[in-house]
């Protein structure tokens, strides 16, 4: 890699003395190109596939380091792929004639700084940001390659994840084979693990719809909203999503990364069966069968896919599969995985169960149909940048 | 009637989600008590990752739906949701007292058996009760036809019927429509000892229901969410800092790194005993190891005749070595007054900190005092 490649985004131009109301920086026309062939380069190593081919750009902090070069305007955003309570994922494309511009997609998420505000999402997004920048490069996480900000809005460059969700295949299947389950829980494991053991991060909000499939059918997970770096400390903001949500949680009593644990038992269940364990129409009685924590399990699953699923959704975290002292390697141990080579699981030596169907790059066949944004938009006055934009400025 | 939740349970997921009558959900309650909550740490130890775990795994229920999903889960994707970001340690919040507004002892029987089977109110701790119960603030409706909540608006409170009667209506399209007739359907209405909205109490969901005073001068009491999960998460937020306090001061743990502490800090669970009763007996083989969190105590030893040996106070722990070996007690421990401990037990302990060999190991365990080794 020339060295000039290594440095382009290794250095963003931060001003230290940035002033709380926006202004756009001077464009230097040469980092900024710098920066586009690292973000198109990305894609070239990405194919590969190998966890170890990131592993210089992350040392390196290159991976994930904000630019004040790239706008929006250099991107062409060809297809809305999702939307999430306030971000809008695109299918993009830098601008331009060439082939490789033409031929390289990413993932541009867009999130608008009115909407994170009225949610009182800032600290949340903030937390995105800087948990995605943390974890860049791990091959079953989606990488975000850089960010970047303009005056109404923050942007997240990610890698397409082409497969689309596995909740649209659990949903079309109805329910996994119990290969298929475990692969896709063994690969989820290893991304817990790592978030826990090494990074000290609780990811919070696991469920089908935030895994994606990339091209060779290994798991992506996305959004990052509620990930946080934990710092031994329990922390109390209520998040996730209700059928997943931990008891302690719903108590608020305080909670740690073990609520990725009962989490994880959750999705394993929903994959084997189809539903999660705790469900009715009113979400208040599914917080209160959480708490009661009694689960029920279909005939056909397995016994140690039911013990499993028993030891990660223990109402008590102190008693909870995955937070004991043996931590993830508990759970890696569980005679449910015992068919599972985890050093080849890494490596992605094998592709995994279902491969999605595409044909090209910038195939998106396997997403949803979105409609249109919604034309009412309330503005960014400049008194909220006044306000708020020092709150945004990691981007 | 006492109505506790929505009926037709809006559903805060989607839009145009609608509702039916409760939890229409077959129950089985037999299969019920075969799930993970009798799981297999019944005070046995249990390993997991064994090939051989020692006890079997949870039964399947008979009971469960063979022929696919029911009918009525929805298979729609799920959004997430969140409550106000809350941080125990930030400024802002150093000197947050809950509201507190007095009540007469009637009201306030009255709001405890109404808000009792609710299951966010039956778990919490006297204190944490009596602070929730504190906060809850008069609201006064003068007249027959206000609106106290509206269906698709945030919601923020919770709410209690003191005097009145309420209609709760709901529109199938999720939010309320123009006129009379946009309320949609009457589905119940709530008299006193009735309460509802507490979903509000979780995180800003659009309210599932409209809800409308019958009468003039009715009486709610209601509750804020972000006041409601203070009172939680600060008294939580205590009981840990007061317990890895007291564990600090145990020297058979003080190897512990302080996230370790903390571990053990979560193991810990409440004891009650009345004044007499016998927290740990003589010659028992010892399992669990306490912290005394209040009141106070008294040790008795058969060899050393009928009056107390030692007195134990709030922040004093006892039975430590039962963390090491498995020798009987050497001691009685009797509750004097109304007492409250925190224990963990040694199947605990391992499961969260492995052998307390190791621990100990790391200690020079001769230092541990003689007169200490109950
Ligand atoms: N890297 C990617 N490649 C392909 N599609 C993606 C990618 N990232 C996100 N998406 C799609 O966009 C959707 C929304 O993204 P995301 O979950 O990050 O947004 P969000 O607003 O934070 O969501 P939520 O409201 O659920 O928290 C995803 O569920 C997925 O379908």
């Amino acid at each position: 890699m020339a060295a000039a490649l290594k440095n382009a985004l290794a250095h963003p131009i931060h001003s230290n003395k940035r002033n709380s109301q926006y202004r756009p920086p001077p464009i230097n026309e040469e980092q900024k190109e710098r920066e586009k062939r690292f973000v198109l380069d990305f894609q070239n190593k990405n194919i590969s596939a190998c966890p170890d081919t990131n592993t210089s750009d992350v040392k390196e902090r290159a991976l994930g380091a904000a630019s004040k070069q790239l706008r929006v305007q250099d991107f062409d955003l060809v297809k809305t792929l999702g939307t999430g309570t306030f971000a809008r994922v695109w299918l993009s494309r830098f601008r331009g004639q060439t082939s490789e511009c033409k031929s390289k997609v990413f993932a541009l998420k867009i999130l608008r700084k009115v909407d994170i505000i009225r949610l009182k999402q800032i600290e949340h997004i903030r937390n995105e940001r800087n948990t995605l920048a943390a974890v860049a490069g791990h091959p079953f996480i989606t990488t975000m390659i850089t960010s970047f900000s303009d005056k109404d809005s923050l942007y997240m460059i990610l890698d397409y994840c082409p497969g689309g969700e596995v909740f649209t295949y659990l949903r079309r299947q109805k329910k996994f084979e119990p290969e298929t389950a475990r692969f896709y829980a063994a690969e989820i494991v290893l991304i817990l693990e790592f978030l826990h053991d090494v990074k000290g991060i609780a990811y919070r909000d696991m469920k089908p719809e935030n895994i994606l499939l990339d091209a060779e059918g290994h798991v992506k997970l996305v959004d990052f909203g509620f990930a946080k770096k934990l710092l031994n400390k329990e922390t109390y903001t209520l998040c996730g999503t209700p059928e997943y949500l931990a008891p302690e949680v719903i108590r608020n009593s305080g909670h740690g990364t073990a609520v990725d644990w009962w989490a994880f038992g959750i999705l394993v269940y929903e994959f084997l069966v189809g539903q999660p364990p705790f469900w009715d129409k009113n979400p208040m009685k599914i917080y209160e069968q959480i708490c009661g924590g009694k689960i029920r399990y279909p005939q056909s699953m397995a016994p140690d896919a039911r013990d499993i699923i028993a030891g990660l959704c223990k109402v008590n975290p102190a008693q909870r599969l995955g937070n004991l002292t043996d931590g993830s390697a508990g759970v890696k141990n569980h005679p449910y995985f015992k068919t599972i080579d985890w050093d080849a699981l890494y490596h992605r030596r094998k592709k995994g169960p279902i491969l999605p169907e595409i044909k090209h790059a910038a195939d998106t066949s396997c997403f949803d149909e979105y409609e249109d944004a919604p034309e009412k938009k309330s503005v960014y006055t400049s008194d909220m940048a006044e306000k708020y934009d020092k709150e945004f400025k990691d981007f | 009637m006492a109505q506790s939740t929505f009926p037709g349970g809006g559903n805060p997921f989607g839009p145009g989600a609608s509702g039916g009558i409760g939890n229409v959900r077959e129950e089985d309650e037999a299969a019920d008590t075969l799930g993970s909550s009798t799981g297999p740490f019944g005070g046995t130890s249990y390993t997991f990752g064994g090939p051989s775990a020692s006890q079997p795994p949870p039964a399947p229920s008979s009971a469960f739906p063979t022929g696919g999903l029911p009918d009525e889960y929805n298979t729609a994707r799920r959004t997430s949701v969140s409550a106000e970001s809350l941080n125990p340690t930030s400024e802002e919040n150093d000197n947050w007292k809950p509201p507190f507004h007095k009540k007469t002892a009637d009201q306030l029987s009255r709001l405890r058996s109404a808000v009792s089977s609710n299951f966010l109110f039956s778990a919490l701790e006297e204190e944490q009760s009596s602070l929730v119960l504190g906060a809850l603030v008069e609201n006064n409706i003068p007249a027959k036809g206000i609106k106290v909540i509206t269906q698709g608006d945030a919601g923020d409170y919770f709410y209690v019927v003191e005097r009145g009667n309420f209609d709760i209506y709901v529109n199938p399209s999720g939010t309320i429509g123009p006129g009379p007739e946009g309320m949609g359907k009457l589905v119940t209405t709530i008299g006193p000892g009735g309460s509802f909205g507490e979903l509000a109490l979780m995180y800003n969901a659009p309210r599932a229901a409209t809800v409308i005073s019958t009468e003039g001068s009715s009486t709610l009491w209601r509750l804020d969410r972000v006041t409601f999960r203070r009172i939680l998460m600060d008294s939580a937020f205590q009981r840990r800092r007061m317990y890895e306090t007291f564990l600090g001061e145990v020297p058979l743990l003080n190897t512990l790194a302080p996230y370790e502490r903390s571990k053990i800090a979560d193991a810990l669970e409440p004891r009650r005993f009345k004044s007499g009763d016998t927290i740990i007996r003589e010659g028992d083989p010892g399992e669990d190891f306490f912290l005394l969190e209040s009141g106070e105590a008294e040790v008795y030893k058969s060899d050393a005749g009928p009056n107390p040996v030692k007195q134990y106070k709030k922040g004093d722990y006892f039975g430590e070595l039962a963390l090491l070996d498995d020798k009987p007690r050497a001691a009685s421990v009797v509750a004097k007054g109304d007492v409250k401990v925190a224990v963990v037990g040694k199947d605990g302990f391992q499961r969260l900190l492995g052998p307390v060999e190791g621990i100990m190991r790391r200690n020079d365990y001769s230092k541990v005092e003689e007169t200490k080794q109950v």
